[in-house]
This record gives C-alpha cells, structure tokens and sequence, in this order.
C-alpha cells in the first residue's frame, strides 16, 4: 500500500514538473493551478505513505515508516527530503506566489525520488544502541527539513542571479516576466537560508550524538561529516556577513549556492558509501529487521 | 432585418489635429445619444468617444441607416469616417473592445472606455437589449484575452518601462523613497507614476531651490538641496535624474562611497537626460541598477514587440468568441418556433381530445386523465425528433424551414419592431425569432 502511494506521489511530482516547465515556456494560469495542485496531492500522497507505513510498524514506532517495501528502504531519506521540499515550497507559495521556484521544487523533487528508487538498503547493520535512538530521529528529521529548506533557498539564488543578470544586461528574456522582484528572492532566500542553517546546526549535533552511540567516536573522518560542517561554517559565515557587513543579494545568492553544493556532497558521500545510507535509514525505518 | 452598423473613425484614419477636434465630451454626450435615437431607422446606438477613436455602434432597421449617422457626425468626419456592416461591424467591435486596434496594442483603457460608453448611452435610453447582449459578448472576449495571452503585458512607454523595473528590482514600492533630480518632463512623469505605485515619498532636489519647491508641489513631493546629493543616495530607493547637466552629477565613486553607507540595500538609478547625468558605470557595482533612456526604450521596444507576437492568438480568440457569440444568437432564435410548435401541436392534440370525450359519453376521471396522457404522449414523441434537431442545428435555415413547414406564424418579428430601447422585451420567446436582431451567419 505505501509503496503504491508513494510511487503515484512521484508520478504527481513529475507531472507538476512538467506543468511548471511548460508554464515557463507558455504563460497560462492553469498550468500554475495544475502544478500545484498536483504537488499537494503528491504530498498528501507522499504523507499518506508514510502513515501507511506506520500503521504497520506493529509497535516499532518509526521504524517501518515507509513504504513498506524493501526496494525502497535505503531511498528512505532522499524520500522524507523530497517531501520536506515541496511542503515547504507550498508553504511558501501561499505567502508569496512563486511559481517560477516550483518549476525548480517540482523538478528537484523527481530528481531526489529517483534515487529514492535507485538506492538499496542490502546491509542494515545497525547498533542496538539506536534502535529506539531518539537523537537519530531528530537527526535524520532536522537534516531533511535543513536541506530542504536550503534546496529551497538554492532555488531562489538561482533566480536571484538570473534576474540580476538579466536586470544589469538590460536585455530582459522571455522568463524576465515571470522572474519575482529581486528584493523579494532576497528576502525569502536570506529567512530559508537561516533556517537551514539551524536545521543543519541541529542535524550535526544529533549527528555527533548518534555517531558517538554507533561508533564510538562523536567526529568521524569521513566525506560526509566533512562536507556537512564545511556547508555549516560556511553558512554560519554567511549569516554574520549580512548581520554584521549587510552583504545582500549576489553575494549573498552565491554563498548559498556553495552551501548547498557542499550539503549535496554530503549526499553524495551517503551514495557512495551505501552502507551509510542504510545506517542512517534502516536504522532509524526499520530497526530489528536484519 | 435588423443591422449591427459602425460608423466613425479611429487614429488609424486621422492623426490627432482632426481627432481633438471630432471628440465628444462628457457633457455633450447626452445630448449626442439623444440626437442619435432619433435618427430614422435607428432602434439602439452607443458612442465610443476617446482620445484615440470617434465610433457610433448602432443596431437599425437596414443599412440606409448609416447615411443619417455619418450626417450626424458632422462634415469632417464624415469625410474620413468608415462604415462596417453587420459581421464586420461585430468584427470590429470585438477588436476594438480586446485592444487589438488600440494604438497601442494590448492597452488596458480601452475595456473601461467601452463599459463607460455603454453606461452612458443606458443612461440616455439609447442602448437596448441587442446591443448590451452584443457589449457583454465583446467584453467577454476581451477579457479572454487579457487572461490567456500576454498581450497587455510589460510596460511600453518610457516612463511606464521605469516603473516596472523599479518594480523588478525593489518589489512592492511602499516605503520606498524616490529622489527626482532636475525637472524634466519625462522624470516628472514616472515620479509621480511611482509614487502612484506606493512609494511613500518624493524628494525633489533642484540647482534652485525656488524651481525645486514648485516641482516639489506638482508631484506631491518634499524640496530638498542638490548639495546634499550624497546624504540623499543614501536614503533614496529609485533616484530619476533629468537636469541639464553637461557632466554626470551621480559618479561611479559617489555611488560606490554611498553603497556601503546604504548596506548594499539596492539602488535602481534612472537617467532620463541627455548627455547622460548618470555615469553608466556605475550599473557594474552590485546592487545598483543604472538604466538611461536607450535602456527603457530597448525594453519598451522588447515589451511592444512581444505584444505583437500575441496578436494572432487573440485575434483567435476573438473569432472564437464571435463564432460562439453566433452560435448563441442562433439557439435563440430557435427557442420561439420550438414553443410555437409545440404550442400548436398541444392545441390540436387537446380539441381532438375533447371531441373524443364528448363522442363517447360519460367517463369517470381515471379514464378522462388517461385518454388526455395518451394525447400529451403522442405529441411529446412526434415532436420529439424536430425537437432535438432544431436545438441540435441551433435554429438557422431549420428553424426557419420547420416554420414554414408547420405554418408556423412569425408573430415575433411585428412585436419586435415596437420594442425600441425602452419597451425591453420580457424574454426571448415574448422578443420571437426576428427580435435578436444582429444577423451573424454562425462562422465556424
């Protein structure tokens, strides 16, 4: 059943992303309703998965939240991602009417699923000691909201900088017209991008928790730590040059585009070392399984 | 048979010198629809009097009526003016409403105009129900268009252009402050076209300070010194220069000193002087915008060419409004044969049946009912076939066919001519086939 739902949440997603994306080429309001209307449905589809899977945890609380299927367990993360993403992206649309970042958010989205799909949890070895660990759940869950929310602001820097270029080229394209006010990406940019960083800061602490109960050791030397604090240092060098400096917009845009990048290597060292993965997913999805 | 008739003149025939002197005035208006209504032949008219146009719409008896209109439009119009019949007259109609024969194409007044011209000859007992039906139908079109073409968008004038791009770099403009230096006309313009956007304050800074709070008044502004050039950058959001200057007066190096005063909060720097009062350099600094003349109108120009890009999906619009605008009229039309028909063959049925009562004598009421339900049934089934052809044609040669084949009297057409604009006919079947008088052959 959650497996079902999730795979018809990703059919919805990729049919917003095509919605958004014609919208870009071709300006009709319905193809704005249409996308979000189905990145709503996807996600209460998406959320319903995760009920599913819940319901059938028989006692073991979070562990089988999911989709109930093995296939996906390893994918588990890169699912609660995408679906932190586009709850966030509807939150903010609400507020702020921004179907050009859907166009992003619903594309990103597909891309996160995919891999969902692609990423296999064959070895779950995991430490007792996390079986009911509550600081991995808080990590796993501030690591999703923080990357989401910095995906998000990623996406509103891409458009700053589009804007921008097309602003000071004096030559505005087809998309100008779509593009959102500079001073309003900025904004919004500068408020997700100081969530994700609390997220982030939360997500690496837990982390340490985690690793310490696991492993032993609170600082692991490995790509993904090391990627995940490079992103928060410079995120947190980020916040103070705008508080302190009142750095804005183009610097601003391209700092968080860096801190983003760097967040996704820290994906990318979960899928290269898939064994990770399993340990941060099954863990916290389906611990007692072996 | 009624005609939809347009006569009058637009930009497109005559340049302005004739136009100012052809255009009706609000107050002259109700006496020009009155002039109209009497007109022979002339059952409904409305006046579209605007800065770029001079068009009586008109529904009338038959095309002769055009003459007595143009005679009221005076010699000199008269001499340029054009006539359109029927479809075309509907054609035009339907354009001009959607702003497809705007001067500027994709214009937003035009709409309001039209809606206000048809108010006004309302109001004058003037327009009646063919052609409000007609009105509604091209405003409907037009807002179609509006919405699902991208025709009105993007500003087209200079003034316009730096109003949407402060838009695009600041947002919502409340708040913000606007500094005017120098009193060019133009710069004038677009500052109080900002401040109509919501900006909060206007400083208006002159080489005198006596010129500085003159302009200050006109656009609703404060008078502020020109020496304090520099303390004003900082505060100011959109900063629109137009002095006489030979050198420019805002400099790369001030807006770089200013910048870092401001925190790089952005600046959006308009130069609408010539020799430029703005170092264009100053655009390479972050945050800071600089566009001059050549820019907007580069924009403008974009912004024009676009819009002209979308004419053939709204001209598409249009036929498609037109031809569905046809199809309705049609149904209409169909409606009164179908009630007379059915009306006659009720009445057949019903003096058959009571012959047939009185034939066989004394029957109690259960049997009365029943023979009456059989007659009702016989109608209903052999009128159902024509029924469901008339309405599935729309009326058109069929309605009139089946007119002809039942003897179906044309009774409409007689009540029709005594509704003028103000004896409204209560419905359709009361108006008959003939009363939706514009004859549109149903394009498709």
């Amino acid at each position: 059943m959650a497996t079902i739902l999730v795979h018809i949440a990703l059919l919805a997603y990729a049919a917003a992303a095509a919605a958004y994306l014609t919208w870009l080429v071709r300006p009709r309001e319905w193809l704005v309703h249409a996308g979000r209307a189905l990145l709503l449905v996807g996600l209460v589809l998406h959320l319903g998965s995760f009920a599913a899977g819940l319901s059938l945890s028989q006692g073991e609380g979070l562990a089988r939240v999911g989709f109930g299927s093995d296939a996906w367990k390893g994918g588990q993360l890169f699912s609660l991602l995408a679906a932190a993403t586009v709850a966030g992206y509807l939150a903010l649309d609400l507020r702020y009417r921004l179907p050009v970042a859907g166009a992003f958010v619903a594309t990103f989205t597909v891309a996160v699923m995919v891999p969902a799909h692609l990423v296999h949890g064959g070895t779950r070895a995991i430490a007792p000691a996390l079986t009911h660990s509550t600081a991995l759940a808080v990590h796993v869950f501030a690591a999703a909201a923080g990357t989401a929310a910095l995906a998000l602001a990623f996406a509103l820097s891409l458009l700053y900088l589009a804007g921008e270029k097309q602003l000071k080229s004096k030559h505005p394209g087809r998309l100008f017209a779509r593009l959102p006010s500079l001073e309003l990406i900025d904004r919004v940019g500068w408020h997700l991008s100081v969530w994700g960083f609390v997220f982030l800061s939360v997500a690496i602490a837990t982390g340490s928790f985690v690793s310490q109960e696991s492993s032993g050791s609170a600082f692991p030397i490995a790509p993904k730590e090391g990627f995940a604090i490079l992103a928060w240092a410079l995120l947190a060098g980020m916040i103070q040059a705008r508080l302190v400096a009142g750095w804005r917009g183009r610097r601003l845009a391209l700092l968080v585009v860096a801190g983003f990048l760097l967040l996704v290597g820290t994906y990318a060292g979960l899928l290269a070392a898939p064994q990770k993965v399993a340990s941060a997913a099954a863990a916290l999805f389906a611990p007692g399984r072996s | 048979m009624p005609v939809l008739l347009c006569v009058g003149l637009s930009h497109k025939q005559v340049p302005i010198a004739v136009r100012e002197q052809l255009a009706v005035s609000v107050e002259e208006l109700p006496g020009r629809l009155a002039r109209l209504r009497t007109l022979p032949g002339v059952r409904e008219a409305m006046l579209l009097s605007t800065c770029n146009r001079l068009e009586v719409f008109a529904v009338a008896e038959a095309r002769t009526a055009a003459d007595d209109l143009l005679r009221d439009l005076g010699n000199l119009a008269a001499e340029h003016a054009i006539t359109r019949f029927e479809d075309d007259a509907l054609l035009h109609l339907f354009r001009v409403t959607a702003s497809l024969d705007s001067m500027v194409v994709g214009e937003a007044q035009i709409q309001g105009q039209v809606k206000e011209a048809h108010a006004r000859a309302q109001e004058a007992g003037a327009c009646g129900a063919a052609l409000t039906r007609v009105l509604s139908a091209a405003l409907s079109a037009a807002k179609r268009v509006r919405t699902e073409t991208a025709i009105a968008r993007g500003a087209v004038s200079i003034s316009s252009v730096a109003v949407q791009m402060a838009h695009k770099v600041l947002g919502d403009l409340s708040g913000r402050a606007v500094l005017l230096v120098g009193a060019g006309e133009m710069a004038q313009l677009a500052a109080r076209e900002l401040h109509a956007g919501g900006a909060s304050q206007v400083l208006v800074a002159n080489r005198s300070s006596s010129a500085a709070e003159a302009l200050a008044k006109e656009v609703s502004g404060i008078a502020v010194g020109l020496q304090e050039l520099p303390a004003l950058l900082e505060r100011a959001d959109v900063v629109l220069c137009s002095t006489a200057a030979q050198q420019p007066i805002v400099t790369r190096e001030l807006v770089g000193r200013v910048l870092k005063a401001r925190r790089y909060r952005p600046l959006f720097l308009i130069d609408l002087a010539l020799p430029r009062n703005i170092d264009p350099g100053a655009n390479a600094l972050e945050n800071v915008y600089v566009y001059d003349l050549d820019d907007l109108e580069r924009v403008a120009a974009q912004n024009r060419e676009l819009r002209e890009q979308e004419v053939q999906r709204a001209e598409a619009i249009v036929r498609e409004e037109i031809t569905a605008y046809a199809r309705a009229k049609q149904e209409r039309a169909a409606v009164p044969v179908l009630a007379r028909l059915r009306q006659q063959a009720q009445a057949l049925a019903d003096a058959e049946v009571e012959r047939t009562l009185s034939l066989l004598g004394p029957l109690n009421d259960r049997q009365q009912k029943s023979i009456r339900s059989m007659a009702g049934a016989i109608v209903n089934k052999l009128l159902h076939g024509p029924t469901a052809r008339l309405r599935g044609e729309q009326g058109g040669p069929l309605a009139d066919a089946a007119a002809e084949l039942f003897g179906i009297q044309d009774a409409g057409q007689d009540a029709d001519a005594a509704h003028g604009p103000s004896a409204e006919p209560a419905t359709d079947a009361e108006r008959g086939p003939g009363a939706d008088v514009l004859p549109i052959t149903g394009r498709k």
